[in-house]
């Protein structure tokens, strides 16, 4: 709703109305009038109005109680949870995704069907079944070796120290996400002219160049919007992290609806709230990275918000002086 | 990509693999004390506080207790030698006060069932340390051994007999809860249910009650709807914006509930109860191991002995529990049966 | 101007080119079949031929980004791609054909200038990337290779924001930062709007008039009458006939030759 309803070519000038008709070759277009845009504008309006007083006033809601909840230590534990799961896992999982897509797209056949399996299976798997048995794994496998593979174990340790519940947590949505994001790289790197490998390949830029400064910058400008979309449904993955037993967010606050039941409505519209808050941040996040990896990929910039609002004020400016001159 | 992918490339992948591994390691370091779910007792030596920080569901009692060497020498070696007792209760995302649930202080695993843990618990002369995790993970908890017992409010079936063993410590009263503008009321006569929508917990006793009443109305022309939730938050909200009348459940929950939201616009009342036993089968909660892991015998001894020594009454006094006591612990007693489950 | 006269104005060593029989082949289809040439130093040579003929596999085969089915690519007298192992020829390593890319230029078609990075950066990264130059000499080189075709103030631009013959500029000014012995050019004009041609063809020129070696595929019959020092006209995957440009252009031998001069003029 950020377009101002009618029509928004500006001109420098306006046009005078007591001057004689001109001839029709030197006119302007008078504008078409749209009478049922501003009905419509305003049928909007008045719903959204109404909403937002609903939202308000309406006694279901408590918002005294929403205030209460917002800020209290158990929320703020859980959000700095929900943060944290999600950004081991985001990276991780990147990272994953990345080794999975070389893997696919490697000459190698094993590494290619590794690749495949693992990405064919960990989608398969619903993200609950795979907590629920990295949680009890450490019940089912009580040591983890580094030695030959089927040979001697040169040292082992207990999983059970090592596997706390933030660890299981990460590495359950990194397993997760590292075979989405594989498909989202990988989809990146296809994305990538063949003309610039070959240039890269041409100029004799050695292997490790050709990929950290030539293809994968340029495979983030398809990678970048796809994994953001994924991360934004990460953040709210987190929420299954009380499978094992970590209370995230909105762990938390179910665990307080439960004991407070009173509060329902107002916790969970504490948790909508700070969703919508981390969703937004991201999404700022991904405008400016979009706009970094865009460098060359348009001839020009697209504008920043700030930019853009300046724009459009001074063409709203430029329209007022007109319509009050007419 | 137009040249082979290299032994070299290879190596890379795997220094990259491997580098994730040693950050997963270093995640372990910094993750230690975020496992807010488990919480170990700070009760003095020859006795247990219960009912703390309960939001008004009991009242804190201290209550002498201490080990009894003649059941402790029942122990399995194993869980003897560990000097604590792993006590599983199933109340997350969301607790069941007063039976589980995180206290008023928002951190404190507390209600009747971890408190009669810790009291088992003395009586072994063990260490109590209560885990809290999701329903599903309190089984799985149980088959790999990473809790002991569990505390949680599980009733004793048959179907769950072929993998676990029960001792028996408390019997259930059932009751409706309704919104307090309702004016509908249960008598005790299932006939004036005709009509109504009712929530249930699936795969409890009050669920086969309430499911015979369904049959026999249906028999006589008349309609019961029963539907079905995941967990309490959903209830009550399917409560409050008129979706269910009423839902039929334990009777201590809904008292808790009832005293929650009184002040606010979604007050809610009780509308009449009714005995767990009731119908043709008494639903017993019982302390639930794995089958064959040797405790169900000494947990019943112990259960018996605070039965006998008066700390039972104290502890169900504590949490306004008293009409649910049972009077003697029974190792794997006759439960719901299979046709049922 | 002579081969000898160019070669006292070099700046860089000019390379010797020898392609000995080689074949190619994709399935069945046949796209070379055993060609020899051989490229002197300084020598400026233009391949014509009906397109799918084989001209740009040829190129694409002397610095090994097409692997020949039988025969093999030597410049100043190393094999490209391959070594000799006894009396066999044997795969060299990834990075080693790399190192040898480096001692050929290769200008192509659609240019294949990184878009995401600076006409600047695109100059600067092969000299810098492969560690011959530390980055402000790889920089200050590229503003002199730059300023040679003519876009000294586009350093800071992006390929997308220039015309295709000033991004066919800037890819020759990529093309000559390794200092290559050899250029090879893939139909460097084809992609041009006509009134952009001559622009590109000017830098071609005179790089020609340096003393490095060139092997240029095109179309522009004109340019090749008067540039080349010798004309190679290719069809059906052979070499069809050779010789200086007035020879091979003005008193074609081959009825193919004469056949196609007659298409394209």
């Amino acid at each position: 709703m950020s377009e101002p309803p009618g029509v928004t070519v500006t001109f420098a000038e306006a046009p005078k109305t007591d001057d004689p008709p001109q001839p029709l070759a030197a006119q302007r277009v008078l504008p078409l009038r749209r009478p049922g845009r501003w009905i419509v504008t305003a049928v909007v309006l008045i719903v959204v109005a109404q909403f937002v007083h609903g939202l308000v006033t309406n006694p279901f809601y408590q918002w005294d109680r929403w205030s209460y909840w917002f800020l209290r230590p158990t929320i703020l534990d859980g959000l700095l949870i929900t943060l944290q799961v999600t950004v081991y896992s985001a990276v991780l999982g990147l990272a994953g995704g990345v080794v999975l897509a070389l893997a696919r797209l490697s000459k190698s056949p094993v590494l290619r069907a590794v690749s495949w399996t693992y990405v064919w299976v960990l989608r398969s798997i619903p993200l609950i079944v795979v907590l629920i048995f990295l949680y009890n794994f450490s019940a089912l496998y009580q040591t983890l070796s580094v030695g030959i593979p089927f040979g001697p174990a040169f040292f082992s340790f207990d999983e059970s120290r090592l596997a706390t519940d933030m660890v299981v947590a990460v590495v359950g949505l990194s397993l997760n996400e590292a075979a989405y994001a594989a498909e989202v790289v990988r989809g990146g790197i296809l994305s990538v002219d063949q003309g610039q490998h070959e240039a890269a390949a041409a100029l004799g830029l050695p292997k490790g160049y050709q990929f950290r400064r030539i293809v994968f910058p340029q495979a983030l400008r398809s990678i970048v919007p796809n994994y953001v979309n994924q991360l934004i449904g990460l953040i709210k993955g987190t929420s299954l992290v009380f499978y094992v037993s970590l209370l995230d967010l909105f762990g938390s606050a179910q665990t307080m609806g439960s004991t407070y039941p009173g509060d329902i409505v107002p916790l969970l519209l504490v948790v909508t709230v700070w969703y919508l808050i981390l969703t937004s941040v991201v999404s700022v996040i991904q405008f400016y990275v979009e706009r970094h990896y865009a460098r060359g990929a348009t001839r020009g910039l697209p504008p920043t918000p700030l930019q853009k609002l300046r724009t459009r004020l001074t063409d709203l400016g430029a329209r007022v002086r007109r319509e009050a001159a007419v | 990509m137009s040249t082979h992918f290299t032994r070299r490339s290879l190596i890379r992948g795997i220094t990259a693999a491997s580098a994730v591994a040693s950050l997963v390691t270093g995640l372990g370091a910094c993750g230690g004390n975020s496992d807010a779910a488990t919480s170990t007792d700070t009760d003095k030596a020859g006795e247990v506080v219960v009912g703390r920080v309960s939001n008004g569901a009991a009242n804190q009692t201290t209550i002498k207790v201490s080990e009894v060497e003649a059941i402790s020498a029942e122990l399995p070696a194993a869980v003897k030698k560990s000097g604590k007792l792993e006590i599983g209760i199933g109340a997350l995302p969301a607790g069941f006060p007063p039976l589980a649930y995180v206290g008023d202080d928002q951190k404190t695993l507390t209600g009747s069932e971890p408190d009669l843990g810790r009291l088992v618990a003395a009586v072994f002369g063990l260490k109590a340390e209560v885990r809290n995790s999701t329903w599903e993970n309190l089984f799985v908890g149980i088959d790999s051994g990473k809790v002991d017992v569990a505390f949680s409010n599980v009733t004793d079936t048959e179907e769950r007999k072929k993998k676990y063993e029960f001792a028996s410590y408390r019997q259930d009263n059932l009751a409706f809860i309704v919104p307090r503008k309702s004016t509908w009321n249960f008598d005790g006569d299932y006939e004036n249910l005709a009509g109504k929508t009712v929530a249930v917990a699936s795969g409890t006793n009050q669920e086969k009650i309430l499911l015979e009443w369904k049959d026999k109305l249906a028999e006589k022309g008349k309609k019961l709807t029963v539907k079905y939730f995941q967990d309490s938050t959903s209830t009550y909200l399917a409560l409050n914006s008129g979706k269910v009348d009423a839902s039929f459940g334990p009777n201590p929950g809904f008292a808790y509930h009832n005293r929650q939201v009184s002040h606010t616009p979604n007050a809610t009342r009780t509308a009449g109860t009714y005995s767990g036993a009731g119908g043709s089968l008494q639903g017993l909660i019982a302390a639930t191991a794995k089958k064959d892991s040797g405790l169900a015998k000494p947990l019943a001894d112990a259960i018996n002995y605070l039965i006998k020594n008066g700390q039972y009454a104290e502890w169900l006094k504590a949490y306004n529990l008293s009409n649910e006591a049972v009077a003697k612990s029974e190792v794997n007693p006759p439960g719901l049966p299979l046709d049922n489950s | 101007m002579s081969a000898k006269t160019r070669e006292a104005r070099a700046d860089v060593e000019a390379a010797t080119v020898e392609v000995h029989g080689v074949h190619k082949w994709y399935g069945t289809h046949r796209v070379l079949d055993g060609i020899d040439l051989t490229v002197r130093p300084g020598e400026v040579t233009v391949v014509l031929g009906p397109s799918g003929s084989g001209k740009s596999t040829l190129l694409r085969i002397i610095n090994h980004l097409e692997k020949p089915e039988i025969g093999y690519v030597s410049v100043n007298g190393e094999l490209i791609g391959v070594k000799r192992q006894g009396e066999r020829l044997k795969e060299l390593s990834e990075r080693a054909i790399l190192v040898q890319r480096g001692r050929i230029g290769f200008v192509f078609q659609n240019f294949n200038l990184f878009p995401h990075l600076t006409v600047l950066d695109n100059v600067a990264a092969a000299p810098i990337a492969t560690g011959r130059l530390g980055r402000s000499e790889a920089q200050e080189l590229a503003r002199e290779l730059l300023g040679r075709v003519g876009l000294a103030d586009k350093t800071g631009a992006y390929p997308r924001q220039l015309s295709g013959g000033q991004q066919q500029r800037v890819a020759i000014a990529r093309a000559i930062a390794l200092r290559p012995g050899v250029i090879l050019f893939d139909e460097p004009t084809s992609a041009l709007d006509p009134e952009l041609v001559g622009e590109v063809l000017a830098v071609i020129k005179d790089l020609a008039t340096s003393g490095t070696t060139l092997v240029i595929v095109t179309h522009e019959i004109g340019f090749a009458r008067e540039v080349a020092d010798r004309v190679v006209f290719i069809d059906g995957g052979r070499i069809v006939e050779q010789g200086p440009p007035a020879e091979v252009l003005g008193t074609p031998r081959h009825e193919r030759t004469r056949d196609f001069l007659s298409k394209v003029l």
